[in-house]
Parts: C-alpha cells; sequence; structure tokens
C-alpha cells in the first residue's frame, strides 16, 4: 500500500508540476489562496476525522494527510472550480493594478479643502464577500509561546476551545523531495504560529533584498525628497510673537563694555602699542639707499684684497703662433700637478670665435679665488724694484788693483804622486816642491827648469825655505825627519855660512832633549846636511815654519799627541816642545812677523801666545770645522783662517776674538792660503781645484776697515780622488803666484 | 727692578688667535664662522713668529688677529645666526609634530640678517667700493648664466641676471667700457668708473655645471654679499646719473628675450629727485660750457638713436632749461668723453646669427653704435636685415657659395667683418681697416689690450724691429770705424749696406742658411766676395769681444758677489734667476716666432 501510495505521490508530483507550469505567473498568489483553503478544508476534515476516530492521534503526519490532500486537492479543483475562477479573476484585477498590494487600489485625489493631494481608498461594499469572518481562519492559537506545545500532538486551542492539530510535518526525505521537487521551496520560511513552511511573499522577498544590500527595507522611502518649507519664504512668515516677554535692552543698545574694550585696542593702536603684522620675511626685499651719503669715518679702510692678474696675450682664443705649446709643454703641463703649474691654462688656438667651447674650469677657478680671498693669509711685502746689479758691494774694478796673478806661464810636473808642499827663496828665483813618493825637485821660477832632484824616499809632508839672506838651505819635512838641503850653484860665500851655520866646525853643547840632530858634512851635495829626528811615532811633520830671523824653525807633526809641535833652533841645535798640554790637534802653527808671539790653530780655535813672557794672550773663535789653514798679514794685526768648510775668516787682532768677516765661495775644503808678503794680495786655495785672489788691503789708521776686493779665480789644476790645490806660495818680490796640485803639477802663475 | 716678564702675556701670543679658539670664543659653528669671516672680509694673518703666536708649538694653523675676533663677537649677524640656530629647532619640532600653522608663523618671522652695516664697514667710502667689485662683477655673471638647481635658486638667478643687465645699462649709458679682451676663459672687459679700472671677466654662453669638488655654500656666501654690494654700488652709480634706480623692467620685452633692452633707463624727476638737491651747485658758466658740449655731441649723434642716447638728449635738454638747479658735478666730469668712446657711432651693425647678441650688443652700444639682430638671437631688435642704414655685418661664418643678387647687391653696400674686427677696433681706440677682418679670412692674432708684464716678450716687435736696431747699432759703429779704418774706399751707402748685410749675417752667427742669404743680398747689391768677407770676419770678431766682456764682467760680478750677506746674497741670485728665466723665455718665444714666419 505504502509502494503505491509512493508512486501516486509520484505522479500526482509530476502533474503538479504540469498543472503548475501551467499556472505561470499568479502561481504564487493563487497558492495563497489555495492553501488557506486546502488548510481550512484540512482543519476541517481533520476535525471531523478526530472526532470521527482516533487513529489521526497515532499516525498523523503520514501519508494519510498527503493522501487526503492530493485527494482534497482534486476534488478541490474540481468541485471549486467555480469559485476558482472567480477568486482567480479578481487576483489578475487586483494583481495586474500593484501585483505586492492585496488591497483594493486606491487613488489619488486632491482635496477640495486643503488642495493636497490624498489617497482615497474604494468604498468596502458591505456584500457577503466583504466579510472576512466567513473564510476558514488557519490558526487562531494566538500570540501564545509555541514551545509549550513542543512535546504535544496539537499547537493549541481554537476559539472554541478544541485543539488545533499540528499540521502533518513530513520526515526529512519528504523536506528534502520537497526542496527539490518544488521550485519555490528556497523562497518559503517556516512559520511559527502555523508550524510549516509558507512561501514568502514577494514583498518580503523585496525586504530581505533590501536588507542584504544594506538598503532602507521601505521600498517606498525616498532618501533624496525634496524639501518642503514650512515656514520660511514669501507668505509662510511667523507673525505671531512665540513669547508675550517684552524686548530686552540689548537688542537695541550696543553694548557699553564691548565699547571700552575696543576703545582699549584702539587707543593702544593710536599711541603705536599694538602694531599690524609685519610683512613675512619672505616678502621683505632688499631695499638699497643712499649709504655713502654721510661722510665716512676717518677710519682707514680695510685693505682691499689683491686683484687678480689680467690676461696675458696667451690667453687669448687666437694668439699669435709663438704662444701655443709644443706637444712636449703640452705634455708636461698635463703631467704636472694642479698647484704646480705656472699659469693655470693652456694656450689654444681658434680659427673663428664661434669655435670657441665653454671653459671647462671656470667655475673651478672662480672657486679658487673665494678661497684665496677668505682663507689665504695676506701678507703686505714691499715689492723690492731694485736693479739686482745694485745689490753688489761697490767694489774698485779689479783692473785696476794690478798686478795681480792672472794667467798659467809655466808648469812643471811630478809624474809620480801628488805634490804636497813646495816653497819659495827667499830671492823669489827658486822654487823647490815635494811630492808623496818622497821627491823634492828644485827648479827656476823663470824657466820651470829643474835643477837639483833629491829622492827622499818617503812622503814629503813639508818643505820651508830658510828667510835668511846671508844663507841658504832648506827644510823638508818627512816621516818623523826633518831634512836640511843647501841648493846646489849658490854663490861660495853664501855657500860658506850656510855649512857653518847647519854644520859648524865646533858643535855647541848638546841638550838633554829627545831630538837627535845629525850631521853629516860629508855628503852634502847629494843628501841632507843635516838631519833632525823627531820622536818616534810622531808622524808626518805637515807643516814648518821659519822665524823671520832664520834661527828658530817650528814644525807640526800629523800625531794628535803633545809632541806634535816642536820648536828648533839651528843656532844652539836644540829642539824643544814649548807646550806641556795642547787641548786639540794642532793644525798649524806661525811666527807673529814683528812680535815675539805665536800662533797656534787646534782644529777649532786660534790661540795667540807670547813665547817671551811664556802665556796666552787670545783665543781667536773663528766658528769653522775645522780649522785647515791659516795666514798672518805682514803687518801682523790680521789673520786670515781656513776651514775644511769652505769658510774663510779675516781677524782684525785689534778689533776682537769674532772674525770680521767671513766669506764663502769655494766648493770645497780650503786648503792653503797665503799673504803676498810685499803687494796687498793673498789666495787661497781648495779642493775645488781653484786658486781666489783677492786684493787685500789694510789701512794703517784704526778707522777704516780692510778692503778685500776679489780678483780672479784660477782655475787649471785637476781635482783627483777629492783633492785640488794643495799648497800655494807667492813668489817673494814679484806678484806671481805657485800652486801645487793634487794631480802633480806645480804652476806658476804670472800676472 | 721692573715686573717680570711672563711668557704669553704679551706680544704674538696675544695678537694672534688660532681659529680653534676663535671659533670657541665665538660660541658658533665652523661654517658660521666662515660665513661671518667672508662677509666681514676677516682673512688669516701670517704671524712672524709661529712659534710665539701658537705658546710654543709650530703645527700648522691658520691665526687671526685676535682683534678681528673680538669685534667680531660684537657683530649683529652673529646673533642673528644664533637666532636662525634657534629657529631651526623650533621649526623642525614644529614640521616634526606636524603643527603647521605653528611652523608657518614661525617661518613667516624668520630671522633675517642684513649687510647694510657691513658693506659701509667694509667699503668706508664709495671710490673703495668700486674698486672691490670686481671679483662681485665676475661673480654675478657666472651666476646669470648658470642653470637653476636645488641649491642655486630660480630667484638667485634672476637677481644675478638683473644686476647683469642694470650693470651692462650703467656702463653704456656712461659710455665707460674701455677695453675688451677675448680670451679662452671668457671675456674680460675693462669700464674706467670713477676713475677705477673695473675688470670683470664674462663666460662665454653656455650651461655650466658646478663641479662636484666646489663648494656651492662658500659661493651662495659671497654672492650674498656681492649683490647686496653691487645693489648699493648701483643705486649711488644710477642715483649720481640722475637715473632711477632699479630700472623698471618691461617684462613685455623681456619675454621676447629683449636682454638688456628689457630695462628701461629713466630720469629721476628733479621735483622729486632727493639725492641730487643736497650736492653742491656748480657755478653758471660750468653750466653752459657743459650744455655747449652735451648739444655738440648730441648734435653728432645718427637721428633715431636708442633709449639710452635719447635720455642723454632729454637730460641735457631740461638741464638746459632750468640752470639754477643743475646739478652734479660728477654728471660733469662723467661729460667730457675721450673721443673713442664713440669710435662706432656713424656705424650700423646687423649680427649674424651665430655670433652672441649679449657681447655684442654690448659692446656696440658701449661705443654708440646701433645694432640690430635677427630675431632667432631675441626680439627687440631696432631695424630689420634690410635696412637701408646698416654698414657693417658681423658675420663669423665661412663666405658661402651661391649668393642671391639682392644678397649681392649687400655685399656691395655693406661690409662684412668677423666679430674680432670689432673688438679689435675698440682696444685700438680707431677703426681699423677691414679687409684684413673680412668673411672667411684667417684672422690677425688677437692681442690683449691689457699688455704684458714689463720686459715680457712683445709679439708685436718683429723681425722688423729687429733688423732696425740692428742698422742703428752699424751706424754708430760705422762712425767709430771711420777713424781708424783705413781701407774703406768706396761709397758710404756701398758701406753701409756691406755692413749691414754682414751685420746680419753675424746676427745669424751660426746659422749657416742665413749667412748664405746674406751672401746672396750681398752679391745681388754688388759687393764683391772678400770685401763681404772681411766685414762678417771683423763682425765676428767684435762680437766676441763683447762676448768676452760680458762673460768677464759676469765673472767680475760673480766675484762680488763673495762678499755680501746671505741674506743679501740670496735676494740677489734669486733676482738674477728670474731675470735669467724670463730672458729665456722672451728668447724662446722669439726664437718660434722666427721659425713659424
Amino acid at each position: 500500500m505504502a509502494v503505491t501510495g509512493l508512486g501516486k505521490v509520484r505522479n500526482k508530483r509530476k502533474q503538479e508540476e504540469v498543472e503548475e507550469v501551467e499556472k505561470g505567473p499568479f502561481a504564487g498568489a493563487v497558492d495563497l489562496e489555495m492553501h488557506s483553503e486546502d488548510e481550512a478544508e484540512d482543519e476541517d476534515r481533520e476535525g471531523d476525522d478526530a472526532s470521527d476516530d482516533g487513529d489521526v492521534d497515532e499516525f498523523p503526519e503520514i501519508d494519510a494527510a498527503s493522501d487526503s490532500d492530493e485527494e482534497s486537492d482534486e476534488e478541490g479543483e474540481e468541485e471549486d472550480a467555480d469559485d476558482l475562477d472567480e477568486e482567480d479573476t479578481l487576483d489578475e484585477n487586483s494583481d495586474a493594478d500593484s501585483d505586492l498590494h492585496i488591497f483594493p487600489k486606491s487613488k489619488k485625489v486632491v482635496s477640495n479643502i486643503t488642495g493636497q493631494t490624498k489617497v482615497v481608498y474604494p468604498e468596502i461594499e458591505p456584500d457577503y464577500d466583504s466579510d472576512s469572518s466567513t473564510e476558514d481562519d488557519p490558526n487562531r492559537v494566538g500570540n501564545i509561546p509555541m514551545h509549550w506545545y513542543d512535546d504535544l500532538p496539537h499547537l493549541g486551542y481554537n476559539i472554541n476551545g478544541k485543539r488545533v492539530l499540528r499540521p502533518a510535518k513530513g520526515d526529512e526525505l519528504d523536506r528534502f523531495l520537497q526542496t527539490v521537487e518544488d521550485p519555490n521551496s528556497w523562497t518559503t520560511a517556516f512559520d511559527k504560529n502555523t508550524q510549516m513552511d509558507k512561501p514568502l511573499s514577494a514583498e518580503e522577498l523585496d525586504i530581505i533584498r533590501r536588507l542584504q544590500a544594506g538598503e532602507n527595507p521601505d521600498a517606498e522611502y525616498d532618501p533624496y525628497e525634496p524639501t518642503i518649507e514650512w515656514f520660511t519664504g514669501k507668505g509662510k512668515e511667523e507673525v505671531m510673537p512665540l513669547s508675550s516677554a517684552p524686548e530686552p535692552k540689548r537688542r537695541w543698545l550696543p553694548s557699553k563694555w564691548e565699547k571700552q574694550k575696543i576703545m582699549k585696542i584702539v587707543r593702544a593702536i593710536r599711541q603705536g602699542r599694538i602694531v599690524g603684522s609685519k610683512p613675512t620675511a619672505a616678502d621683505k626685499k632688499q631695499q638699497f639707499y643712499a649709504i655713502w651719503n654721510e661722510p665716512p669715518s676717518n677710519q682707514p679702510p680695510p685693505l682691499p684684497a689683491p686683484k687678480p692678474k689680467l690676461p696675458t696675450n696667451s690667453e687669448s682664443y687666437n694668439p699669435p703662433e709663438e704662444y701655443l705649446p709644443t706637444e712636449e709643454e703640452r705634455k708636461q703641463w698635463e703631467n704636472t700637478d694642479f698647484e704646480d703649474r705656472e699659469r693655470d691654462y693652456l694656450p689654444h688656438k681658434y680659427p673663428a670665435l664661434r669655435l670657441v667651447p665653454a671653459y671647462d674650469q671656470f667655475i673651478k677657478q672662480r672657486f679658487n679665488r673665494q678661497l684665496d680671498l677668505y682663507l689665504a693669509p695676506r701678507i703686505q711685502r714691499v715689492k723690492l724694484n731694485v736693479d739686482p746689479n745694485s745689490l753688489l758691494p761697490k767694489l774698485p774694478s779689479p783692473n785696476s788693483l794690478r798686478p795681480f796673478p792672472n794667467y798659467k806661464s809655466l808648469q812643471f810636473v811630478h809624474t809620480k804622486a801628488r805634490v804636497r808642499c813646495l816653497s819659495i827663496s827667499p830671492d823669489g828665483a827658486w822654487v823647490a816642491s815635494g811630492d808623496e813618493s818622497g821627491v823634492i825637485s828644485l827648479w827656476e821660477v823663470n824657466v820651470g827648469r829643474e835643477v837639483k832632484r833629491w829622492n827622499l824616499g818617503s812622503k814629503v809632508g813639508a818643505i820651508e825655505w830658510c828667510p835668511r839672506l846671508d844663507a841658504c838651505f832648506l827644510v823638508a819635512g818627512t816621516e818623523e825627519r826633518l831634512h836640511f838641503f843647501i841648493p846646489p850653484n849658490i854663490s861660495p860665500a853664501m855657500l860658506t855660512t850656510t855649512q857653518s851655520i847647519l854644520a859648524p866646525a865646533t858643535l855647541p853643547p848638546t841638550t838633554q832633549s829627545s831630538i837627535k840632530w845629525i850631521s853629516t858634512s860629508g855628503a852634502a851635495e847629494d843628501g841632507p846636511i843635516l838631519t833632525i829626528e823627531l820622536p818616534s811615532a810622531s808622524g808626518l811633520s805637515r807643516q814648518l815654519t821659519w822665524h823671520r830671523k832664520g834661527d828658530y824653525l817650528a814644525s807640526v807633526s800629523s800625531s794628535e799627541t803633545q809632541g806634535s809641535v816642536w820648536m828648533h833652533q839651528i843656532s844652539r841645535r836644540h829642539s824643544q816642545a814649548p807646550f806641556k798640554k795642547i787641548k786639540g790637534a794642532v793644525q798649524m802653527v806661525l811666527f807673529h812677523p814683528t812680535k815675539p808671539h805665536f800662533f797656534v790653530a787646534t782644529q777649532r780655535y786660534v790661540r795667540l801666545y807670547n813665547l817671551a813672557e811664556q802665556k796666552l794672550l787670545k783665543t781667536l773663535m773663528p766658528g769653522i770645522k775645522w780649522i785647515s789653514s791659516m795666514d798672518v798679514h805682514p803687518s801682523g794685526d790680521h789673520i786670515i783662517v781656513g776651514g775644511y768648510d769652505r769658510k774663510l775668516c779675516w781677524f782684525d787682532l785689534e778689533l776682537s776674538e769674532k772674525p770680521y768677516k767671513v766669506i764663502r765661495y769655494h766648493s770645497r775644503a780650503i786648503r792653503s792660503l797665503h799673504f803676498h808678503p810685499t803687494y796687498p794680495l793673498f789666495a787661497s786655495s781648495s779642493d775645488d781645484g781653484s786658486i781666489q785672489i783677492f786684493h787685500a788691503r789694510v789701512y794703517s789708521d784704526l778707522m777704516t776697515d780692510p778692503l778685500i776686493v776679489p780678483l780672479k779665480i784660477l782655475r787649471g789644476h785637476d781635482v783627483q780622488e777629492g783633492l785640488g790645490v794643495l799648497q800655494i806660495k807667492w813668489v817673494n818680490k814679484q806678484p806671481w803666484l805657485v800652486s801645487a796640485g793634487a794631480d802633480g803639477n806645480v804652476s806658476l802663475w804670472c800676472s | 727692578m721692573g715686573r717680570l716678564k711672563q711668557k704669553g702675556k704679551a706680544g704674538a701670543a696675544k695678537t694672534y688667535i688660532t681659529r680653534s679658539s676663535a671659533v670657541k670664543k665665538l660660541q658658533c659653528s665652523l661654517a658660521d664662522f666662515r660665513r661671518l669671516c667672508i662677509l666681514k672680509g676677516i682673512f688669516p694673518r701670517e704671524p712672524r713668529h709661529k712659534k710665539r703666536a701658537n705658546k710654543g708649538s709650530t703645527a700648522p694653523t691658520s691665526f687671526y688677529y685676535a682683534k678681528d675676533i673680538a669685534y667680531l663677537a660684537h657683530e649683529p649677524v652673529l646673533n642673528k645666526l644664533r637666532e636662525h640656530k634657534a629657529f631651526a629647532k623650533k621649526i623642525s619640532r614644529a614640521l616634526g609634530r606636524g603643527e603647521w600653522s605653528t611652523a608657518k608663523n614661525l617661518e613667516d618671522n624668520k630671522p633675517v640678517y642684513r649687510l647694510d652695516h657691513i658693506i659701509k664697514e667694509r667699503y668706508p667710502s664709495f671710490i673703495d667700493a668700486v674698486r672691490d667689485i670686481d671679483d662681485a662683477l665676475c661673480m654675478i655673471h657666472l651666476f646669470a648664466s648658470l642653470p637653476s638647481n636645488p641649491r642655486v635658486s630660480p630667484a638667485l638667478i634672476e637677481n644675478c641676471a638683473r644686476l647683469t643687465a642694470e650693470w651692462q645699462l650703467y656702463v653704456m649709458h656712461t659710455r665707460s667700457l674701455r677695453n675688451v679682451f677675448l680670451s679662452i676663459k671668457g671675456v674680460y672687459y675693462q669700464a674706467e668708473i670713477m676713475d677705477q679700472n673695473v675688470t670683470w671677466l664674462v663666460p662665454y654662453q653656455f650651461p655650466q655645471n658646478i663641479p662636484s669638488d666646489v663648494d656651492v655654500r662658500v659661493m651662495l656666501t659671497f654672492l650674498e654679499l656681492y649683490q647686496t654690494l653691487l645693489g648699493f654700488v648701483f643705486f649711488k652709480l644710477y642715483t649720481d646719473a640722475s637715473l632711477v634706480y632699479p630700472p623698471p623692467l618691461d617684462s613685455g620685452r623681456d619675454e621676447s628675450g629683449a636682454g638688456v633692452g628689457a630695462f628701461n633707463l629713466r630720469p629721476v624727476n628733479p621735483a622729486t629727485g632727493g639725492p641730487t638737491s643736497d650736492t653742491p651747485k656748480v657755478s653758471s658758466k660750468e653750466v653752459r660750457q657743459t650744455i655747449k658740449s652735451i648739444t655738440a655731441e648730441s648734435s653728432t649723434m645718427p637721428p633715431n638713436d636708442v633709449d639710452i642716447d635719447h635720455i642723454d638728449r632729454t637730460d641735457s635738454f631740461r638741464d638746459a632749461a632750468e640752470e639754477e638747479f643743475l646739478p652734479t658735478l660728477l654728471s660733469l666730469s662723467s661729460l667730457p668723453k675721450p673721443s673713442s668712446t664713440n669710435i662706432l657711432a656713424p656705424y650700423t651693425f646687423w649680427l649674424s646669427r651665430e655670433s652672441s647678441r649679449s657681447i655684442f650688443e654690448f659692446l656696440i652700444r658701449s661705443f654708440g653704435g646701433r645694432i640690430g639682430w635677427p630675431v632667432s638671437s631675441g626680439g627687440g631688435s631696432p631695424f630689420t636685415e634690410d635696412d637701408e642704414t646698416i654698414t657693417h655685418v658681423i658675420i663669423d661664418r665661412p663666405a658661402a657659395k651661391g649668393d642671391t643678387a639682392q644678397e649681392q647687391e649687400r655685399r656691395r653696400r655693406r661690409k662684412y667683418v668677423q666679430p674680432q674686427w670689432v673688438v679689435d677696433c675698440i682696444n685700438a681706440g680707431k677703426i681699423l681697416l677691414e679687409d684684413l677682418y673680412a668673411q672667411g679670412k684667417t684672422l690677425p692674432p688677437h692681442l690683449s689690450p691689457f699688455g704684458e708684464r714689463d720686459g715680457a716678450y712683445d709679439p708685436t716687435i718683429g723681425l722688423a724691429n729687429v733688423e732696425n736696431s740692428l742698422i742703428q747699432v752699424d751706424d754708430a759703429e760705422l762712425s767709430e770705424d771711420s777713424q781708424e779704418v783705413e781701407d774703406v774706399e768706396m761709397g758710404s751707402e756701398l758701406e753701409g749696406d756691406v755692413k749691414s748685410m754682414a751685420a746680419l749675417a753675424v746676427a745669424a752667427a751660426d746659422d749657416p742658411e742665413a749667412l748664405r742669404a746674406a751672401e746672396l743680398a750681398a752679391e745681388a747689391a754688388g759687393v764683391d766676395f772678400g770685401t763681404f768677407e772681411k766685414e762678417v770676419q771683423k763682425k765676428q770678431k767684435q762680437q766676441k769681444h763683447k762676448g768676452d766682456a760680458v762673460v768677464n764682467g759676469g765673472g767680475e760680478e760673480d766675484m762680488n758677489k763673495i762678499l755680501m750677506s746671505k741674506r743679501k746674497r740670496q735676494l740677489y741670485e734669486r733676482m738674477k734667476y728670474g731675470e735669467k728665466k724670463r730672458a729665456a723665455e722672451i728668447e724662446k718665444d722669439r726664437r718660434r716666432k722666427a721659425r713659424a714666419s
């Protein structure tokens, strides 16, 4: 039965579908009506059923209801065909007017009284149809909490006190099938009052849609309604007062307090206490005025900045050809540093003005100028606009100071070794020169012919001719020995005197001394006539000097011990060391030309001793490192000191212990100095191979300074192993000079 | 016994102050100190004994006069800088908090310093200021040509451009331009203002970019000072010339690129003119003379003159009308101009499009000429290219081949010259021949009108002068020789010829080609070879003697040097070194020229 029932149901549903399709757009409205009818019928019938048989309680909701529904549907449809038709037509009309409104259609009419439009509904005719009470009401349980009846088969009670049964509710499968088969099921909602699904009306759906869209749920609501002016506009003014209170004074009298406050501000403005807002900083423009109209202060203006140099021809865009740099000049310019460049641009020639490009250093150079202006210290220098020649001291011309040696007249050559020393005979006719191989040559000044040669076998350090005019002999200093020679070809008278001096027949009594005097009278022609043996380890005797009378001879040895200075007296054949103790190594000694004074030059100082009183007179401080040579002016009041540091000091003995003049002109150490005995000349020789001749005039009055005039530089010696001209000597009565060089040459310089 | 002297209490230790201690004393930043130094013109000094000035230290430092710094401490600008520091803090705080109205209020009341008192202080008299505007003019001309960038604002550039235009207008108006030099760096101008030579350099018109190793802040600080200085100087100059300062700008003409033509020089209304009233009056005789000279001058001017000259004339007419009120000795002194300032007055120029208008408009109008230019060079040209009065065309391009009949006609009537002609004419002070400068020709060298330093090589003294001097020398020798030489039997002029030939040969001493050339010349003059040879030998001997003498003399000098003190000797040697170097340079240039020609 159930299965056939089900099959029936399906068939019926198909039919229903077909019917519904046929029903079309009016389905919803028709459904409402139909449902209400059905329910009423159901109610009735169920009521009947309930009254008739109690089975319903037990089986309230199964197919019976559906069956009855279907049956009733069929029956209803067939029975109430007329009613339906009628209702349909009525509904059609109403739906056509407004598909949402169930009420009869309203009309908008302009009211005769107010003049406004108003809605007028049609009159309800009090006939049968108008009474809705006859329609079967679906459910009149009222607004009660429905959960009271949750467990009960009924819903509540109707007006007659009868139970209203719960409508049949299909199982889940039915509900599912309903949702599948009924296309409108998604628009239905459960109604609590009736306890069944009810389709939602179009109005309700519209409300839901509006709520979903966040709109106002009322479709009628117009948010942009035109405003209606009720009280404004012409003719709408309210003329009646709202209050009957009298008008206050403040409505028409100006306020006293306000006036007082304003007057306070006005007064402040008048008095200038309040100033209007100033023009803003941005708007303010520099105003210029006659700033220099009032007289300037008498303060001196600050020194103006030096102006840059004006451009010269080479900066022209089209300079003469000769200004253009050559390729190597350009390269050199590019390679030098920016600061070292002599000028900051490179001359360039452009054939036309339109081809001249922008100068890329323009801003940089402007900037540098500004840096100069505020960063560079400025010094005001007096520009020396003098002829440089005017700076030179005014000295007499050398030509007016002739004679002085000018040129090399002859040269005598020592082939073997460098010539250390030379000496010229007092009559100025002979020169004896000794070299380092131990050869002493005696030659004639005038022609340079060698007349005699002695070979001593060891280095000759010094040679000195005895200044005596009645005798003629010379002394040569070698290692630890002094040899006395008599030159050949001298007059017999002179020879005898000489021999009597050097090798007297009766020897003076020997004295206590460590020095031996050995006479070898036999071999006077070939060897030394007299030899003095200095103490051993005294080394090479570097210098010999005679007292002017020719009796005393002083010798300096190269050893730095105390016994380096010896004083020899020929007449007594006696030697003695004048100094017990000397500070420093003795470089040179000299006899004063007129007084019994003795000069001793150590490496740094020159000391002057009085030999008669045996005391130190003076210490001269030349400030030279180290003293190499020294000579005394023939007057005895001036000495010159030369040093290895190229300096030459002129001392005035009357004046000071400091030099009167220090001059430096040689490029190497000074080796030798010599004053001319008669002419106002002196010369210096140096390791640079040159000889400098000076004119040195000493005045007898004390107020006039000595006059020193450089006269001539003599060049002609070669520098060998760092040594140049080792010794120079003036020829006695002539303005001639003889020089001995390290190159083995002895030269004679004549005027 | 007097008071004991304490170290560091007097002398150099007190006179000088190092930079860092100066900054510390002024309590400002180094940047502010630099700004102050620039504005006030304070520069470091070199103490005579660094050790004494710096507490015994010889570390390299820059020293300032302590008094300079003491004055700086009272400088109003320093206070303003401090206020500005506070302002910067306030405004940055306001901006950080987003308080825009406060920030705007602060910005409106920003502390601004003025430099008037500094100008007055640095330049007590007007002459001082005029003497020192060289650098200022260079700078504003440079900045007027710069493109604007975030650090250089357009307003600044505009102001600089305005100042340059005002300056050029003034120079044109007073006809005070004297020299122009086209160099590779730019154009040098020299004007004479109040008997002071003012020289400024204007770069060629190309876009320039500020290199990265240049500190723009320093330049801007200088520019700030220079703008103020020039404003005051121009005010005074304009007022003295009875002109309104600043000259009103015609914006319409400025838009069309009229340059200096956009400004109107307007005479001061004497009724309102304040500054003229207090100047001393001059005697009526002087006035009459002035009027005479003015009228004479204005009558010589071309009839349709541009506004500058127009103003001149109206000035003079009005002056004539109201003799009693005629003011200003200054204007009197500026009126009688040397004739060379008017050298271009009779001519009318047309500037072709490739020449720079800014340069040549200024030059030609400064010297009284009229000038027109095509529209491509900017608006405001007083006449068009087909004007009949045009006498010269300044053209810088090579001559084109195909000329239309009209162009040929124009070429016949007008002179086509290259731009250098104008500049050379101005520098020479007279109109030069146009042929050398004709279009497309190789130009003669452009020399500096400022000259070289004394004794430098002068390119204008060519070989011709050398020959002249040689001949003079010969004459002198001839008079000497005539007494002793007995074998001179020939005609004197022939003798002279031989001698000059020989001299030439000797002058070119070791140059065999020159000798050969001299020989040929002698032969052409009809001198036989023997005589020529003799002469040459004699000359050579003479020259050798001369050289010997020189050598001897040199040796003598060197020996006298021995007796000089060390200081003097070093000075002497430095001078000699410079002399020798200069001589070598001259010799080098001369040799190069000889080789080139």
